[in-house]
C-alpha cells in the first residue's frame, strides 16, 4: 500500500547511519523504531511516555489530537522518548520519503539525549518504573474508585510543573544569625546582653519558621510533609512528581534538541542523493517542518537558525564576530555545533547566539497582547534586543511562574503560604484559585498565594482556595 | 538499529482512556446539573432551547501568569504597531508554555439531554405491581428456540449439531443439516402493570412568600418532568390548600398565589378522599408529596400527623419537604414536630431545604430507588 516495508526501512536507518558518523561526525546512538498505526502515536504522544497508567488525562489529550489528524488539521510524522535505548515511533501510512527524514530526524535526538549534560540528569532507565507505576496506579482505582484517583492525578498534576529546575545547582541554607563576642564586649555588659537576646529570638524565629528556607518544589514538600494522605495518597504524589521530573530537562533544551534534530534530517537527506520526485517531496516535508509560526514561535525554525548561526560564525564569520569569540572561523562548524549541543540549555543559548542575524532569519518580533482582547497581540517590536528581552526568561523559566512555598503554618492554623516571585507580572486570578483549591485537596487545608495585580504589579493580592473546591481574593493579608 | 512493527502497548489504550474521559465528562456534567435546577434559565428552556453547559472541573488548573498582561515573541508578518489575530496554536504534551492547557468544554444540551442525565438515580420507590392489569400490556421476549422459525438461533444449531456428531461418536461441529436448525421463538409475557398516582400537595398560604413559592413550584416542577419522563402511565393530582384545600388543575396549580392561614390537614383530608372514591390502595401504588414553609396552625398538628400514620398505612410513600429560603427554622416548625413525633415512621420521608442547591438531594431523598433507600434514610 505504502511501497514499503520493514527491511526497507531498516536499511534507510542503516545509511543515514553511516552519514550521521562518518560524513557529520555525530555518534549517534542506536534507536529502536516502532512502526505502528497512527492512533497508537497519537496516543502514546498524549501520554508523554508509552505505557503510562491509564487515565482519562491522557484520554482528553488523544480524543483531541487525534481528533485533529482524522480531520487533516493536523500530523504528527516523529515521536521519540528518551530511554535507554532510544525509542521512537513511525507512522504507518506515511511515505517512505517522509520516513526517511523521521529516522534521519530521530538520529539527531539520539544524540542530544545521549551527550547534552541537561538530559544527562534524566533517568534514562525510566520505563520499569513508568510500567510499576502503571500498575500501581490501576490497583489504587479498583481499590478506591476510578474517579476518586482521577480526582487525586488531576490535583497532583495541577502543581507538579513546580519543581527546583536546575538540579546542578544546590542552593545552601540560610545563614543563622549569632552574636560575635568582641574585644570590648566586658566594658558594654548591657548592649552586649541586648544583642544576645535579640540573637537568641531571631534564631528562635527562624526555627519555629517551617520551611526554614522557601520550598520551591511543591509536590515534593507536600509529598513529605501533609497529613492525613493514605499511602496510596502519597504513592501517587510521589509518582506524578518523580515522572515529571523527567520531563523537565527536556522542556529546558527544546530548541537545542530540535534544532539538532532538523540539522541532522537536513544534513543527511542532503547527502542521500534522493531521486529528483523524492528530493522535492523531502523538500516539501522540511519545509513544513521549519516553516515559522504566528503569533509564537516555532522551536524548530529557530532551533536549525541559531545552530546554523554557531556553523556560519565557524567558518565565515565578520571581524566583530571573530573578536568576540576566539573559535570563530577556525573550527569545524559540525564540531562547534557538538560543543554546544552537549553543555547548552536554550537559555544559554539564546544568550549567547540570538543574534540580529538570527532574529531576522526567524523574522522574530516582540508583541504585546491587545488589552480590550487579550486573544489579539500587537507587534511592539523587530529589534533584536527586545526580542532578547521577552524570549530569553521565557526559556528561563518555561513560561512557568516562580512560585514557592514559604510558610506551612499559615494563620497558625497548618495552612499553606506560597508566595508568587514575580517580575512585575501577577497570577491569572481565575487559574490561581483553580490551582489553589486542587493543592488544598492535597494538603488538607486552605493554601494561599500572594502576588500582585495591576498595572506594573503595583498592587498586592492574595488568593485562597480550599479543600473544598471554594476559593476567593483578599486585598490584604488573610487573617 | 531495530525496525519493529510493534509499539509495545495495548491496542486499544487510546481509545479506553478517551471513553474514561468521556464518561468522567458525563459525571461532571450530571453534577452541575444538579446544582443548576434551581436556575430558571434550565426550566425556561423549553423543549425545544439548547443549554450551553460550561463543564467546570475540566479546566487543567496550573499557575499561570495573568493573561492579558504577557508579552511574547512570534514569527512571520508585521511591523511595530500591527495588531494580529490571535496567537495560534497550543502548547505541546508534557510541556507547559504561558497558555494554560485550555481544555474547556462547553456542551449543549437540550431538554431532553438534561433530564436523561438527571432523572437516572431517580426511581418511585416501592412500587409493587397491582391486581388490576392491564390486558394489553404485554411484552414480547425472545427466551424460547423452536424448529421453525424466521430467525436462526445460531448457538442453539451449533450445540444442536455438535451434539448429534458426538451421538454418532465424533466430536466436531460440522455437516450442518436440517435436523440442527433451531429457531429463536419468542413469548408474549405479560406485563406487570404498576399503576401509581402522586398527589402533590402545596400550601399556598400567605406565608408562602415570593421564594418559598418559587422553590416549591420547582420542586413540583422537577418531580412532574420526571413523572412524565420515567413513568408515563402515572396520574398526577394536584392540591392546593390554606386553610381548605381542593384539587387544582396544573396551570392553577403552578400559577396560583392565594392568601390565608394554614391548616395541613385539610390537605390530607383530600388526599385520603381521593383513595376511597378514585384511587383504592388495592389497585393503585399511591404517593403524596407535601410541600410547605413548615407553618401550620399548632392545634392541627396532632391532626395532620394522624392522617400521615393513617395513609403511611396503605401508601408506598408519604414525603413532606419543608421550603426555608431565609432558614429561620424554629421549634415551632412541621419540620421538627415531624421529627420529634414521627420519626423512624416507615413509609414517611422529610426533608428540608433551605436554599435551590438542595432541591437535587431532596429529589433524591424521596425518590431514591429501593436499593439505596437504607442509606438515603
Amino acid at each position: 500500500m505504502t511501497g514499503y516495508a520493514l527491511p526497507d526501512l531498516q536499511e534507510i536507518d542503516e545509511r543515514c547511519r553511516v552519514i550521521a558518523i562518518e560524513e557529520l561526525g555525530f555518534d549517534v546512538p542506536d534507536v529502536v523504531y516502532h512502526l505502528v498505526r497512527p492512533e497508537e502515536v497519537y496516543f502514546a504522544a498524549a501520554n508523554g511516555l508509552p505505557a503510562r497508567y491509564s487515565s482519562s488525562r491522557w484520554g482528553a489529550q488523544f480524543d483531541q489530537e487525534y481528533g485533529r489528524y482524522q480531520t487533516g488539521r493536523g500530523r504528527i510524522y516523529e515521536l521519540i522518548f528518551n530511554t535507554r535505548p532510544v525509542h521512537a515511533y513511525l507512522m504507518d501510512g506515511n511515505s517512505l520519503v517522509a520516513q526517511t527524514l523521521v529516522i534521519a530526524h530521530c538520529l539527531g535526538h539520539g544524540w542530544v539525549f545521549e551527550h547534552n549534560r541537561w538530559l544527562g540528569a534524566v533517568d534514562r532507565d525510566i520505563m520499569p518504573r513508568v510500567l510499576s507505576a502503571a500498575e500501581r496506579i490501576a490497583d489504587y482505582m479498583g481499590a478506591h474508585g476510578r474517579d476518586r484517583v482521577e480526582d487525586f492525578l488531576d490535583a497532583c498534576h495541577a502543581v507538579a510543573i513546580h519543581q527546583p529546575q536546575a538540579q546542578l545547582i544546590a542552593k545552601s541554607a540560610a545563614p543563622e544569625p549569632e552574636h560575635r563576642p568582641g574585644r570590648f564586649d566586658m566594658l558594654f555588659p548591657e548592649e552586649v546582653a541586648a544583642d544576645r537576646a535579640r540573637v537568641a529570638e531571631e534564631r528562635a524565629a527562624l526555627r519555629r519558621r517551617f520551611p526554614r528556607d522557601p520550598e520551591p518544589d511543591l509536590l515534593g514538600f507536600i509529598e513529605h510533609h501533609a497529613r492525613g494522605l493514605e499511602d496510596w495518597q502519597r504513592d501517587v504524589i510521589s509518582i506524578v512528581h518523580s515522572e515529571q521530573s523527567y520531563f523537565l530537562p527536556q522542556m529546558r533544551t527544546k530548541l537545542l534538541n530540535e534544532g539538532a534534530a532538523v540539522l541532522c534530517h537536513q544534513e543527511i537527506c542532503q547527502r542521500l542523493f534522493l531521486p529528483a520526485d523524492r528530493y522535492w517531496e523531502y523538500e516539501q516535508l522540511n519545509s513544513g517542518v521549519v516553516q515559522p509560526h504566528a503569533g509564537q514561535v516555532n522551536p524548530y525554525n529557530l532551533g536549525i537558525n541559531l545552530l546554523r548561526e554557531i556553523m556560519r560564525i565557524a567558518t565565515e564569520p565578520d571581524d566583530e564576530e571573530r573578536e568576540r569569540w576566539s573559535w570563530a572561523g577556525a573550527e569545524d562548524p559540525f564540531d562547534r555545533v557538538r560543543t554546544v549541543l552537549a553543555s547548552y540549555d536554550d537559555e544559554a543559548l539564546l544568550r549567547e547566539f540570538l543574534t540580529p542575524k538570527v532574529c531576522e532569519r526567524s523574522r522574530l518580533y516582540a508583541f504585546e497582547r491587545v488589552q480590550q482582547d487579550p486573544s489579539r497581540i500587537r507587534v511592539s517590536s523587530r529589534e533584536c534586543d527586545a526580542i532578547r528581552d521577552v524570549l530569553i526568561p521565557q526559556h528561563a523559566t518555561f513560561g512557568i511562574p516562580y512560585v514557592e512555598i514559604v510558610d506551612a503554618d499559615f494563620r497558625g492554623r497548618g495552612e499553606l503560604l506560597l508566595e508568587h516571585r514575580h517580575e512585575g507580572i501577577g497570577l491569572d486570578s481565575e487559574y490561581a484559585c483553580g490551582t489553589l483549591a486542587e493543592m488544598a485537596t492535597l494538603w488538607g487545608k486552605p493554601c494561599t498565594v500572594a502576588t500582585v495585580a495591576g498595572k506594573d504589579g503595583a498592587e498586592r493580592v492574595w488568593f485562597t482556595g480550599h479543600p473544598d473546591g471554594r476559593s476567593e481574593r483578599h486585598d490584604s493579608v488573610p487573617a | 538499529m531495530a525496525v519493529v512493527g510493534d509499539s509495545g502497548l495495548p491496542h486499544d489504550a487510546g481509545r479506553r482512556d478517551a471513553l474514561h474521559h468521556r464518561q468522567r465528562l458525563r459525571r461532571k456534567i450530571t453534577e452541575q446539573l444538579k446544582e443548576r435546577i434551581g436556575e430558571e434559565d434550565i426550566i425556561a428552556a423549553g423543549p425545544e432551547k439548547k443549554l450551553r453547559i460550561p463543564v467546570k472541573g475540566t479546566k487543567r488548573w496550573q499557575f499561570i501568569l495573568d493573561r492579558g498582561k504577557g508579552k511574547g515573541v512570534g514569527q512571520g508578518d508585521g511591523e511595530p504597531g500591527d495588531v494580529l489575530g490571535p496567537p495560534g496554536g497550543k502548547s505541546s504534551p508534557g510541556e507547559a508554555g504561558t497558555e494554560p492547557g485550555e481544555e474547556m468544554y462547553e456542551v449543549w444540551l437540550d431538554m431532553e439531554d438534561v433530564e436523561e442525565l438527571l432523572f437516572a438515580e431517580l426511581e418511585l420507590p416501592r412500587l409493587k405491581p397491582k391486581a388490576q392489569a392491564d390486558a394489553e400490556a404485554a411484552d414480547t421476549i425472545f427466551n424460547d428456540i423452536a424448529r421453525t422459525g424466521p430467525q436462526i438461533d445460531k448457538k442453539a444449531t451449533l450445540r444442536e449439531n455438535l451434539l448429534r456428531n458426538a451421538k454418532r461418536g465424533q466430536v466436531r461441529i460440522g455437516g450442518i443439516d436440517k435436523p440442527d436448525l433451531r429457531y429463536l421463538s419468542y413469548r408474549e409475557l405479560p406485563k406487570p402493570r404498576h399503576k401509581a398516582v402522586i398527589i402533590l400537595a402545596m400550601d399556598v398560604s400567605g406565608s408562602m412568600d415570593a421564594g418559598r413559592k418559587r422553590m416549591a413550584r420547582l420542586f413540583f416542577y422537577w418531580c412532574v418532568q420526571f413523572l412524565r419522563r420515567r413513568y408515563d402511565q402515572t396520574e398526577i393530582v394536584f392540591v392546593a390548600h390554606t386553610t381548605e384545600a381542593r384539587e387544582v388543575t396544573e396551570q392553577e396549580f403552578f400559577g396560583r398565589t392565594e392568601s390565608g392561614g394554614t391548616r395541613v390537614s385539610s390537605a390530607f383530608e383530600v388526599a385520603e378522599g381521593m383513595l376511597k372514591v378514585r384511587y383504592p390502595p388495592a389497585d393503585w401504588n399511591v404517593y403524596v408529596l407535601h410541600v410547605s414553609d413548615g407553618d401550620n396552625f399548632t392545634a392541627d398538628n396532632r391532626r395532620t400527623l394522624e392522617l400521615i400514620r393513617r395513609l403511611t398505612g396503605v401508601c408506598s410513600l408519604v414525603g413532606y419537604l419543608e421550603v426555608r429560603p431565609q432558614a429561620r427554622g424554629g421549634s415551632h416548625k412541621l419540620s421538627a414536630y415531624y421529627e420529634k413525633e414521627a420519626g423512624g415512621l416507615d413509609g414517611f420521608v422529610h426533608a428540608t431545604a433551605d436554599d435551590e442547591k438542595a432541591l437535587w438531594p431532596a429529589l433524591r431523598r424521596f425518590f431514591a430507588s429501593d436499593r439505596v433507600e437504607e442509606v438515603v434514610r
